[in-house]
């Protein structure tokens, strides 16, 4: 059986069409004629439909595997760097500290799932698994490679950011449904800044739009791929989505809503075990992926030197941009909650609406089909 | 009230204090931490594998050396947490003695039982981890409590009489100098000659000597303590078992 | 939103230490508050009443471990103004020398509670890495990192140790650098931290005096006092310094006279260096007090601290009684806190340097 490595699609269904059949051969099934009553079976088996069924149910475990790998190495990246930035070794747990992540996922896992006795139960649940389903999905829309994607949607970023404001409802939930004041001051806050810092963050994405011409992430970066990376002429909006990416994904110096100094841990304070373990993997997939979104918008995605794979490349580019959420974490106090939002509509709107014109102007004037 | 500090604040005027340009320069320094802890090692010390350098001096746990030790019971005395006792052990070189036992989890390792240590038999000791699982581990018998002695682990602190400082002189005395020890005083009035100091003395510096008068009703010779400051270590131990309190420490001064 | 209460505490992380800042809520804005302190008492003052003069210094040291050196020093002072000990002059100079140290590993300590409370575990760190220097001279000093059990009743326990003269001027150098370099980098000069900093919290100079605000808390706050200039002890009337004051009232304000008054320190401790003459560090002290009273006060790093002692002719104080600088400034958390965000707190009582250990002894 020959896999087809062009893309996750297709190879994904090339092998679930392959255990498939090893399936029925190795029940019998492959055999039989049509007279036999199991025949029916046999044909489900080798059932377009069905193999795409289970190629995409292989899909979701994938990326679930792959999120939460994401999400631990982002925090492996994270524990090293801010170590060194602060004159410490960070982890070293295991081989450069890798396995400190590991040693904690499985604690959390292990630990006794307490559910606060007066919290609003079934809200207090679903809100992990919204902020959770919200999270993965994003992953799902960020393609890897130019064949490497889990959908391919005409509208994939409009799609992508509309899931995106989806966050601000979960965490609102998450901070009413446990019942403590901290939570709600946390939730509330995370609210009022995720929307807020919702609004540069599409209009310098519009700019992306007016400039390649397209909602497609593979067609964003073939037409940067033809022309010029978007970070040159747009840096004022690779400047406005990197501060508003880093207080969309909640962390210092806008890490607000879970401020700790005063909030104990916003929102997060009343889950615990394997809940806040999801939760904080999930922020940090937040995180990774608008790393991922910023490359893909501004810095060429898969396309590099032909010497390593796309999907290299894309990873490495994420990780650049992590890497300067580090720096900034490193440099920079925790800002105030009114301040943040000041900042945000005094400074970072002017900025992107700035963006968005030089990117109208450029469309209009440049030469050469720009 | 915010409005009053707005107006109050003076640091917007001083130029020297205007930030330049807004996080850049936090970022430069962090960055060249950064650039300094990867080509070098970073400031921190791996704990469990490489340890802090201690002196000599670092007060951990304290030691004994059984062989110095009196039982003058001084240490007992000055602990201020109260948590050495004076316990009879059994040893092949030393007989039945007295010698101090240590409650570690009460200690709060402040050194004062080195410090008035006459022999210096109690000793600071750097070991300093002493996590156990239970309190009785904590519990330092006196075989438990030896360590080996180094001259920077015997505490000393050197002091002079405010008579000396009067008189001109700088030469500062050791622990031990009889110049600055306390002597004990005898009331030979209410003396009652038990010879209970002189059994309990540790170093022997108390001797019952005839004085010259003789007991009346029993015609024998009336003894009264005698006391050899040389030897003395001021542990007032004789003071403390004299039945008619007729001992006192008079101190040097 | 309604307003609510919510207690900031015992178990906070805001708070260093067991302390309960109750505050009221309208939305974010703070409307009320009211500090509740008593969670770490242990009845020092009770406790050693039936301790000997010697035995009270170590657990002294224990009121406060950040500055355990000047809280034994201003016991030692009063116990030597009730027996009328003189104290030699090299171990006035030592007593000089060693609480500027401490000073600076107390202030250093405070800087790295200022940069958790604020979100910056870089500042955290970066402090941190100062004052194990500072430890380590002490060490080598005392024997001990924290407790140091070093003042005597007439003295000091024991004279410097060889090279401590070099390493003090070389640690102090590094700091000196590394404050008018890093720290002014990543903190006087880094707008994120000015913008926490600045405009809240602010005392007036009326207020601090009114409710006894003291040390570099009052000194932020336009108050030009210092004890150490105003009421010399040891021999700070023979050190030429500066007391820092700063106009504004505010966060930062407090900030930057501690951040000065390091550099001061560093200053004082090079000036001691200078003037230090050979000569016996320890006067032997009689073991009772006579029968009268006493008290001596002290600049801490955190302010004035004060301890009243009355003899009895015994050998144990009849009563002792500490004057805690945190326990009077804590008072004025309400009129620094009332009008600003909740999110100003930490930054507000982070620069007030909170010390839970000598506030409810």
């Amino acid at each position: 059986m020959m896999f087809d490595y062009s893309g996750l699609y297709q190879f994904l269904y090339s092998v679930s069409s392959w255990l498939l059949w090893e399936v029925g051969r190795i029940l019998g099934f492959i055999g039989i004629d049509s007279g036999n009553i199991l025949y029916p079976i046999r044909q489900f088996l080798v059932d377009p439909q069905f193999v795409y069924f289970v190629a995409l149910l292989l899909t979701a475990l994938i990326y679930l595997v792959a999120a939460l790998l994401f999400g631990i190495q982002f925090i492996w990246m994270e524990r090293k760097f801010l170590g060194r930035f602060m004159d410490r070794r960070g982890t070293s747990v295991g081989f450069l500290g890798f396995f400190q992540n590991f040693a904690d996922a499985f604690k959390v896992l292990l630990k006794a799932v307490i559910t606060p006795k007066d919290a609003d139960k079934r809200v207090y649940q679903f809100a992990i698994f919204a902020i959770l389903a919200v999270s993965f999905m994003l992953l799902g829309l960020v393609p890897w490679d130019i064949n490497w994607y889990a959908v391919n949607v005409p509208l994939a970023l409009l799609l992508g950011l509309a899931v995106f404001s989806l966050a601000p409802f979960a965490l609102i939930l998450a901070g009413w449904s446990s019942n403590n004041k901290y939570t709600l001051i946390g939730g509330i806050r995370g609210a009022a800044q995720l929307i807020a810092y919702e609004v540069p963050l599409l209009l310098v994405v519009v700019s992306v739009i007016v400039m390649t011409g397209t909602l497609n992430f593979n067609e964003m970066v073939a037409w940067q791929q033809g022309n010029i990376i978007l970070f040159i002429p747009l840096f004022i909006g690779a400047l406005t989505f990197f501060i508003a990416g880093v207080a969309e994904s909640e962390r210092v110096p806008f890490d607000l809503p879970e401020a700790e100094a005063e909030l104990v841990e916003g929102w997060q304070t009343e889950y615990g075990s394997l809940g806040w373990g999801l939760v904080m993997c999930a922020d940090y997939l937040r995180a990774f992926i608008i790393c991922a979104l910023f490359s893909i918008l501004f810095l060429g995605g898969w396309t590099g030197p032909t010497f390593l794979p796309g999907s290299v490349w894309m990873l490495a580019k994420a990780a650049l941009v992590f890497f300067f959420m580090i720096w900034v974490r490193a440099a920079m106090v925790r800002i105030r909650t009114d301040q943040l939002l000041k900042f945000c509509w005094n400074r970072l709107l002017p900025l992107a609406v700035i963006n968005l014109a030089v990117a109208v102007l450029i469309k209009i004037y440049a030469v050469g089909g720009w | 009230m915010a409005e009053d500090a707005k107006n109050k604040s003076t640091y917007q005027s001083r130029s020297e204090l205007k930030p330049r340009a807004w996080i850049a320069d936090g970022l430069r320094v962090t960055f060249k931490t950064l650039v300094r802890t990867t080509v070098h090692r970073p400031n921190t010390i791996q704990y469990p594998f490489e340890k802090l350098v201690k002196p000599d001096c670092y007060r951990g746990r304290p030691g004994i050396v059984l062989e110095k030790c009196i039982a003058c019971s001084k240490c007992v005395r000055i602990c201020p947490n109260r948590c050495i006792e004076m316990v009879p052990i059994e040893s092949a070189t030393l007989g039945k003695v007295k010698r101090p036992q240590v409650n570690v989890a009460r200690c709060m390792m402040c050194g004062y039982c080195a410090e008035v240590c006459p022999t210096n038999a109690m000793i600071v000791t750097p070991e300093f981890e002493l996590a156990a699982y239970s309190r009785s581990e904590l519990m330092f018998d006196p075989f438990k409590l030896q360590f080996e002695s180094k001259p920077g682990y015997e505490v000393c602190s050197p002091m002079i009489l405010p008579s000396e400082i009067k008189a001109g002189k700088t030469e500062m005395h050791n622990k031990g100098d009889m110049a600055i020890k306390d002597t004990v005083a005898l009331d030979a009035k209410k003396c009652i000659s038990c010879s209970r100091c002189e059994k309990t003395c540790p170093v022997g510096a108390v001797k019952m000597t005839e004085t010259g008068e003789i007991n009346p009703k029993t015609n024998k010779p009336i003894k009264k303590p005698a006391f050899d400051n040389e030897k003395c270590v001021s542990c007032e131990q004789c003071v403390d078992v004299c039945p008619k309190s007729c001992l006192s420490m008079k101190e040097a001064m | 939103m309604t307003e609510m209460w919510v207690n900031m505490g015992p178990q906070h992380p805001f708070n260093h230490g067991l302390w309960n800042l109750r505050v009221k809520l309208d939305g974010e804005k703070v409307i009320d508050a009211e500090p509740v302190v008593g969670y770490l008492h242990r009845g020092w003052e009770k406790m050693v009443e039936s301790r000997d003069y010697q035995q009270i210094i170590p657990m002294s040291d224990r009121l406060c471990y950040c500055s355990a050196l000047t809280w034994s020093h201003v016991y030692v002072g009063a116990v030597e103004k009730l027996m009328e000990v003189e104290v030699p002059e090299r171990a006035q100079w030592i007593r000089v020398i060693t609480i500027e140290i401490q000073r600076l590993a107390s202030h250093l300590m405070w800087l790295a509670a200022v940069g958790t409370d604020l979100g910056s575990y870089t500042i955290f760190l970066y402090a941190m890495r100062e004052r194990e220097l500072f430890l380590d001279l002490l060490t080598n000093l005392t024997g001990a990192r924290m407790t140091y059990n070093y003042m005597r009743i007439g003295g000091v326990r024991n004279d410097f140790p060889e090279n401590f003269e070099r390493d003090t001027l070389r640690a102090c150098d590094l700091l000196e650098k590394r404050i008018k370099g890093e720290y002014y980098q990543l903190m006087d000069m880094n707008s994120a931290f000015r913008l926490r900093t600045e405009n809240n919290g602010y005392l007036s100079k009326e207020d601090a005096m009114n409710l006894g605000v003291t040390g570099p808390n009052m000194r932020g706050s336009n108050v030009d006092f210092d004890l150490r200039r105003d009421d010399p002890y040891e021999k700070y009337d023979e050190v030429d310094f500066e007391v820092c004051v700063e106009e504004a009232g505010d966060s930062f304000a407090r900030y930057r006279v501690r951040m000065r008054e390091m550099l001061v320190s560093i200053d004082i401790i090079r000036q001691g260096f200078q003037k230090i003459r050979a000569g016996p560090v320890r006067v032997k002290a009689p073991r009772t007090a006579p029968v009268g009273t006493a008290f001596y006060h002290v600049e801490d790093p955190r302010g004035e601290s004060l301890m009243y002692v009355i003899g009895d002719g015994t050998n144990q104080p009849y009563r002792l009684k500490v004057r805690s600088p945190i326990f009077v400034t804590v008072s004025a958390a309400p009129k620094m806190c009332i009008g600003y965000k909740m999110a100003d707190i930490p930054a507000i009582m982070g620069t007030v340097d909170m010390c839970v250990g000598e506030t409810d002894r």
